[in-house]
């Protein structure tokens, strides 16, 4: 990119030069003293300007009337100064900035006041300041209608998922990645709900290798990638090598220590059980009773922990400690004490160099990672190379080749699954538990032993193993290799007129292995999951720069061929492991589950644009792209669509000492999207075979050869504002978007014989503003302090769905009938499930009172509306402050509205485990007590006829039969506000590095979920809410702890 | 200006070479077949007779099976039931065999399979089979207009009597149609063309029956014409869903049974079966471990966790929850005791006393635990012993045993003869507390197909719950 930035700047300076009236030199460097290479110079309302040299220098000739010079540079805050002549040393300030030049849809670096629409940019330093290893993550609160959503750190190197701009189809939908050009894969092979987190694929992408990540977020920005850039676009542009004396060598190293701190408040008054009396139990050895717990429930009902004799479960086990009896007391860390602090080692070292016709950019960088859930580890490997050298003074030849290797062991399970330890500790477990003692889970003659034995003398465990079982034997593995990258030649015609040709790849191939230990409650197993996924893009461009006077024009003119293959093989041992922990599919007792899986498809596109400026101050700009998809049925596999833009610099016309730059912007723009690869065409479903006979079925999807490609159509307008040379700025961006003619598989009645359909229908509309927001609140020669903050508002409708289809379900899981809805004239994401009954009277007293029975039942209503998932509000605030060598940078984000589900929180109370299953009812009496003696948790409601009643419920009947699957109970408000990220740095001034062959050195002290200071719901950090696949994110049922990060950053240039 | 030219020739030149929608073969998936033999339909529709068998819900209603720490289900939690997958299972994949075998472009290459004639007939019979289990767990359903793909994608529903009469004239019409080469792809039959005619007219004797409270004289021809027929009445004739000792086709009861304890034998049938000593009693439940016999898990109850898994018995190993324990279809006793209810009715002649004990002896025989002399003794015994006068109560009851796994027959039978008398759960999650006469449509039903939705409830006679009778149940 600066290659890129720096031809184009020489352009410009040559021409520039020819009337060039005054000269002004001087040095740029960052607050560190280390010079800037490659920063643009540039005369304000001009195309005149240069980029600095390889020791920061750069000296410009000024013409006559020329006021302010504009210095920029990536990931530094642009400044303004008074163009006098002589010699103007300048030095930039880290940050995110607004740049003025912005990468946009195929790498091609232009001026953002030529745009039309919305691009934000997040600089590489704002991303890796506190070593955030996936980059999606990273984007978190940093772009406005941006909204991402994280794994916990627990789930070591767990996926992070990210929304913009609501929704843009009915299905939702995730962006397109973009690296240097090349579009790569950000799959997710992981469970979608419940399972283990493989990750997303985009996590491949090395942050420290990340120069500038653009944000493209209408279709204005994204129609020139076609189809796949509907639901926007992630530009990632990767550091390059630049002209410099010698080779440079940046090296650094991080550590950080991960430790759990969100967990939901238990309580320690009650033992596990099911009723509050102790079980007897009589010893087979002596003969004797003893007090036991019902070790069997899985539940904290029981007995109040007094101190009481009894025979914990351990104590029934052959060994030193059989026949032990032990009072019965809490152990408030019991859940605590399971975890680990997890350790994180980021290395990386970067060589880079060039000379006039070479440059180049080699990096390496390893992670170590070790989770906080015990046997939970995960490696990558990152190497990357970026190089370009002219092969002749027209002729460059580029390549840009990444390889990342990853390899996990014991990735936790997350969600409502038996392997998922923290599941079981927060839904289903007994509060009287020593960890220490769960932690011995195998005997001493090598079988496995738990605490949730059927009986005193039946030890087979009935529902849940130990949880160290779980994570030390039932662990899966993972490893992915990646390489990306692209070759390219580009031939600089004529001045001004450059064709080039990439060969662009994407390859991954991910392999999974699962284990299900020999000797567990699980019948044992083992399964094998490899995945091959390939993209080519073989692409042709044309470009021309060229001014006509008072007109300049940027039109370009392109060709791709893009090709999918996709190979998967999953194989599982069927009816257990023929030897014991013998892992591998031969082992299989029966026949196997074996399948291959291949998919091709071809995209063809052309497309091509222009922009036509006039005077700097006023562009107009066209794009349109014509695809042909061999996924779409073959008479109507053509779709081309078409953008608008235009910007109007109006501060140029103007001269106010108050407004230094004013912009107004706007654009309208369509894109299309088709189908993944053999929807088209009927095919037979094989089944199981029955032994030896084989079995095929109808498919139950009809499909459909009539589709066509989907349409959205967005307008976007938008104003920049800048105040007081530049201290103050305002993007505020207006966009509608309407997904028309979707792709919808609907459900149509079974009884047809084919429960859904393919068909092309609908609509849905997302509307919303962005607003970002810079203030430099300091600025001194030793002292700066700059706030950026955004946030967004969107509403995403369904207009329209099918012909006499008032609502589509698009997802549900769960009891209670749990759903999230598309339900026309309603709010994308609605939930509907089973909510209180409330009564309804035209408003007199008891309106909307919650309906109970006698005894204190709530009276249901299934199918209820409950609210939504999309936010309301998102956004984030980042303070940058500085003092000399110090930095000192915060990041909060935050989220308002938008609700979630929580099944953790509904088995927390039904198995009596969380805080509010226990304390004192407004008599003063222990809710747990026998409703006749006082007990009960106080109900509060209307009889069906609308009386006024208030009664007291049994507390486990209340938690476990009255509240279970009452959905509407237990879905909440995500809203929250987090300190994401922090970080204390400290430049080692150049002095004191004396003689030493070091050019500059920081440490800083970094933390990463530092605190979330306000959120809605106990216990559960909401912006953590859904790790693996599923996109809808619209309940945890099973979530891993929130983890805080904290550690040391130590960065050294040679 | 020549140069830009040349390229703007050559751009276009490749960008038109590019720039075209012709892509051969590439959409066409290598990873299924557009082609299959319709055995193999076959083989897959029979499989979904697992998902008969293995139902437990109907086996809670008439109390063969309580459940243990979590109860809900046998308390009848459930309003609303899923019929959509038969019609996509089974019934779609019953009519492509059909069609391939009626249109004249396929019937042809459809031979590898059997007759088309006798493949047309098994399919019918089970699409019989399928709609007869459907039709009395729902009543009225999309049955006529159902199963048309894109012709029809809001099939009406018809009423329970329109079905059961059609069920009849396709029960008769497939045995009728036989001849040729037998079936292949048939792992229940083995595609013994005679046992499906019998079989074809047990499930027409059955259904006959069935609605002998609502049309008794049309039930009676009917009956008596299939059993005229021949029908299934020895225990070696039984059909039986063949499970095997493979995971991939296991016994339903041994998978629930490999890491959880769900189900007990419920306290209602051992209570009954106990004090007559009832050899089957052994088979169908092993003992409890703390007492060393068999013990019934009490019915329904809310805190059914209190109860230690010692101290009750688990469904019968090998015989019940073996890996390949077959699970009955129909049987010979079954068929017996409808024999014996029509004789007490006079419609055919005979004993009803012979048929009735007929009916205990191929069950004991079907369970291997027959003994000339026990048997003697246990017919002899008052509760067994046979006597006219309590005739539909003796054969209800025995009947109710001999039909152990068999749950969606027994509710059935249960419903229309009100044998055995049982009490509902008596912790209920229903509306009424009652056992549960019928089950609720499907919710997407009241969505995607609201009209005729709403036309079936009007059918139904009374609201879509699970209170409601059918129309055979009176």
């Amino acid at each position: 990119m600066k290659k890129l930035s720096m031809v184009f700047a020489m352009m410009l300076f040559v021409l520039g030069a020819t009337i060039a009236q005054r000269s002004v030199t001087g040095t740029v460097t960052g607050q560190d003293g280390e010079p800037l290479i490659g920063a643009s110079v540039l005369l304000k309302g001009t195309t005149v300007g240069t980029i600095t040299d390889f020791d920061g220098n750069y000296a410009l000739e000024v013409p006559e009337g020329a006021q302010t010079l504009v210095i920029s540079y990536t990931g530094f805050t642009t400044l303004e100064l008074e163009a006098s002549s002589g010699t103007l040393d300048v030095v930039l300030q880290e940050g995110v900035t607004l740049s003025e030049a912005v990468v946009t849809a195929l790498g091609i670096e232009r001026e953002k006041k030529s745009l039309g629409y919305a691009v934000q940019e997040v600089g590489g330093e704002a991303l890796t300041m506190v070593r955030d290893q996936n980059v999606v993550s990273s984007l978190t609160g940093k772009v406005a209608g941006v909204q991402v959503i994280s794994a916990s750190g627990a789930s070591i190197g767990g996926s992070a998922k990210i929304r913009i701009r609501g929704a843009n189809g009915l299905y939702g939908g995730e962006p397109l990645f973009v690296v240097d050009g090349t579009p790569i894969s950000n799959s997710n092979f992981s469970a979608g709900y419940r399972g283990v987190d493989y990750g997303n694929l985009a996590s491949d992408i090395n942050p420290d290798d990340i120069e500038n990540v653009s944000v493209l977020k209408g279709p204005a920005a994204t129609a020139i990638y076609g189809n796949r850039g509907a639901n926007g676009v992630i530009l990632i542009t990767t550091k390059k090598g630049g002209k410099r004396a010698g080779i440079g060598v940046t090296v650094n190293s991080s550590v950080t220590a991960d430790n759990v701190y969100i967990l939901p408040e238990y309580q320690n008054e009650y033992a596990g059980g099911y009723t509050q009396s102790y079980i007897s139990a009589v010893d087979p050895v002596d003969g004797k009773t003893y007090n036991v717990l019902n070790y069997a429930a899985d539940e904290s009902w029981g007995p109040r922990m007094d101190g009481s004799l009894y025979r914990p479960w351990w104590s029934w086990f052959a060994g030193d400690d059989y026949g032990r009896q032990i009072p019965l007391e809490a152990n408030p860390d019991n859940v605590r004490n399971f975890f680990e602090t997890g350790v994180t080692y980021n290395n990386s070292v970067s060589l880079s160099g060039g000379n006039e016709n070479t440059t180049f950019r080699l990096s390496f960088t390893n992670v170590s990672q070790t989770g906080v859930i015990p046997n939970s580890k995960l490696g990558r490997n990152n190497l990357s190379l970026n190089a370009s050298t002219k092969l002749t003074d027209r002729l460059t030849a580029s390549a840009n080749i990444n390889v990342a290797r990853t390899d996990a062991l014991g990735r936790p399970t997350f969600g409502y699954n038996g392997n998922n330890a923290v599941m079981s500790f927060n839904q289903w477990f007994q509060r009287q538990l020593d960890m220490d003692r769960l932690r011995d889970y195998k005997n001493p003659d090598g079988t496995f032993r738990s605490w949730n034995i059927r009986s005193a003398t039946n030890l087979r465990p009935l529902y849940w193993d130990s949880p160290f079982f779980s994570v030390y034997e039932n662990y899966p593995t993972d490893s992915r290799d990646r390489y990306y990258g692209n070759i390219s030649l580009s031939y600089e015609i004529l001045d001004g007129l450059t064709a080039a040709a990439f060969f662009r790849r994407d390859s991954y191939s991910q392999r999974i292995e699962t284990r299900t230990a020999t000797g567990g409650l699980d019948q044992d197993g083992y399964g094998e999951t490899v995945i091959n996924g390939v993209e080519d893009n073989y692409e042709f461009i044309a470009q021309y720069n060229k001014n006509f006077g008072d007109f300049t024009l940027d039109a370009n003119l392109g060709a791709n061929i893009r090709v999918n293959d996709y190979r998967s093989n999953s194989m599982a041992t069927v009816g257990g492991l023929n030897a014991p922990n013998l892992f591998n599919i031969k082992a299989s007792i029966d026949r196997p589950s074996v399948s291959s899986f291949m998919s091709e498809k071809v995209v063809r596109s052309l497309y091509g644009g222009a922009t036509l400026g006039y005077k700097s101050f006023a562009y107009l700009g066209f794009t349109v792209r014509n695809d042909w998809s061999s996924a779409l049925p073959v008479n109507n596999n053509s779709y081309l669509y078409p953008s608008v833009t235009g910007s109007f610099v109006f501060s140029e016309l103007m001269n106010s000492s108050v407004l230094s730059f004013g912009k107004l912007r706007a654009s309208f723009a369509q894109v299309g999207s088709d189908i993944g690869a053999y929807n088209t065409n009927f095919t037979y479903g094989a089944g199981t075979p029955f032994g030896n006979f084989p079995a095929f079925g109808l498919p139950n999807t009809l499909i459909n050869q009539d589709l066509k490609p989907a349409l959205s159509s967005s307008y976007e307008g938008g104003v920049e504002l800048k105040f007081f040379n530049n201290k103050i700025g305002v993007d505020f961006t207006a966009y509608r978007t309407d997904a028309a003619d979707q792709i919808i598989t609907i459900a149509v009645p079974g009884s047809s014989g084919f429960s859904s359909a393919i068909i092309n229908a609908g609509k849905i509309r997302s509307e919303g503003v962005e607003l970002a927001l810079t203030a430099t609140v300091l600025e001194t020669s030793d002292l700066a302090w700059d706030l950026t903050l955004n946030g967004a508002r969107n509403n995403s409708q369904v207009l329209e769905l099918a012909d006499g289809l008032t609502n589509q379900r698009l997802d549900s899981w769960g009891w209670g009938g749990l759903s999230i809805n598309a339900p026309v004239g309603g709010e994308w994401g609605t939930f509907r499930g089973r909510g209180f009954s409330t009564y309804e009277c035209n408003g007199c007293a008891q309106e909307g009172q919650k309906i109970i029975t006698e005894d204190g039942r709530y009276v249901w209503q299934n199918n209820k509306e409950l609210g939504g998932v999309l936010p309301d509000l998102t956004g984030g605030l980042r303070s940058m402050f500085s003092y000399k060598g110090l930095t000192f940078g915060a990041f909060l984000e935050f989220q308002v509205g938008g609700q979630f589900h929580s099944v953790t929180r509904m088995f927390n109370a039904y198995s009596g485990l969380g805080l509010e299953t226990v304390g004192n009812n407004d008599k003063g009496n222990p809710i747990r007590d026998e409703v006749a003696a006082g007990g009960g948790v106080m109900v509060e409601g209307v009889l069906a006829d609308g009386t006024p009643h208030t009664a007291y419920a049994d507390a486990q009947t209340y938690f476990s039969n009255n509240l279970f699957a009452l959905n509407e109970n237990w879905i909440y408000d995500a809203s929250y506000l987090k300190l994401r990220e922090l970080s204390l740095g400290y430049s080692i001034p150049k002095r004191v590095l004396g003689d030493l062959p070091i050019q500059n050195a920081s440490i800083s002290l970094i933390a990463r979920n530092l605190w979330l200071i306000h959120a809605n719901v106990d216990g559960i950090d909401p912006s953590e809410i859904s790790p693996g696949s599923n996109g809808y994110v619209f309940q945890e049922n099973g979530i891993l702890p929130g983890v805080r990060s904290i550690g040391l950053n130590l960065k050294v240039g040679f | 200006m020549k140069n830009i030219f040349k390229v703007g020739v050559l751009s276009v030149a490749m960008l038109s070479a590019v720039g075209c929608g012709d892509f051969g073969d590439i959409n066409i998936d290598p990873n299924n077949t557009t082609s299959v033999a319709p055995e193999t339909l076959l083989t897959s529709s029979l499989r979904s007779v697992a998902s008969v068998v293995g139902r437990a819900d109907e086996m809670f209603y008439t109390q063969m099976f309580s459940q243990t720490q979590y109860t809900d289900g046998s308390r009848y939690v459930t309003v609303n039931y899923d019929f959509n997958g038969w019609y996509t299972g089974p019934l779609a994949d019953l009519n492509h065999i059909i069609e391939i075998n009626s249109n004249e472009e396929t019937k042809a290459d459809a031979l590898v399979s059997g007759s088309n004639e006798n493949q047309i007939a098994v399919a019918r019979i089970m699409r019989a089979y399928f709609f007869h289990f459907m039709t009395d767990r729902w009543g009225p359903l999309p049955y006529s207009q159902a199963l048309q793909g894109r012709t029809n994608l809001k099939p009406t529903y018809d009423d329970q009597e329109t079905i059961y009469l059609d069920l009849i004239k396709e029960l008769k019409e497939a045995v009728a149609q036989m001849g040729g080469a037998s079936v292949k792809g048939d792992f229940i039959l083995g595609g013994n063309m005679a046992h499906w005619a019998k079989f074809a007219n047990s499930i027409r004797a059955t259904i006959a029956m069935r609605m002998s409270n609502v049309n008794p004289s049309l039930a009676q021809t009917e009956f008596v014409d299939a059993v005229g027929d021949g029908v299934i009445t020895t225990a070696d004739e039984n059909v039986m869903y063949p499970f095997q000792a493979d995971a991939n086709n296991q016994n339903p009861w041994f998978a629930a049974f490999i890491t959880r304890t769900d189900y007990a034998i419920s306290e209602t049938l051992v209570d009954f079966m106990k004090p007559l000593n009832d050899p089957r009693l052994n088979v169908y439940a092993d003992p409890a471990p703390l007492y060393g016999d068999v013990r019934g898990m009490p019915y329904g109850i809310e805190n059914a966790g209190d109860i230690p898994n010692d101290e009750i018995s688990f469904p019968g190993y090998p015989a019940v929850r073996g890996q390949d324990a077959p699970i009955a279809v129909f049987t010979g006793a079954q068929m017996h005791f409808l024999l014996a209810e029509a004789a007490l009715k006079g419609w055919v002649s005979g004993d009803a006393q012979a048929y009735y004990e007929g009916g205990i002896t191929e069950s004991m025989k079907q369970w291997g635990v027959y003994d000339a002399a026990a048997f003697a003794d246990f017919i002899a015994q008052d509760g067994v012993a046979w006597d006219a006068a309590k005739g539909m109560e003796l054969i209800g009851y025995q009947k109710w045993v001999a039909l152990y796994l068999q749950g969606a027959e027994s509710w059935s039978e249960w419903r229309r003869t009100g044998y055995p008398v049982l009490s509902p759960a008596p912790d209920p999650l229903n509306a009424d507390g009652q056992i549960p006469r019928r089950h609720g449509y499907p919710t997407s039903e009241r969505d995607i197909n609201s009209d005729n939705y709403a036309a079936a409830v009007q059918m139904l006679g009374g609201p879509d719950e699970l209170s409601t009778r059918l129309w055979w149940d009176n």
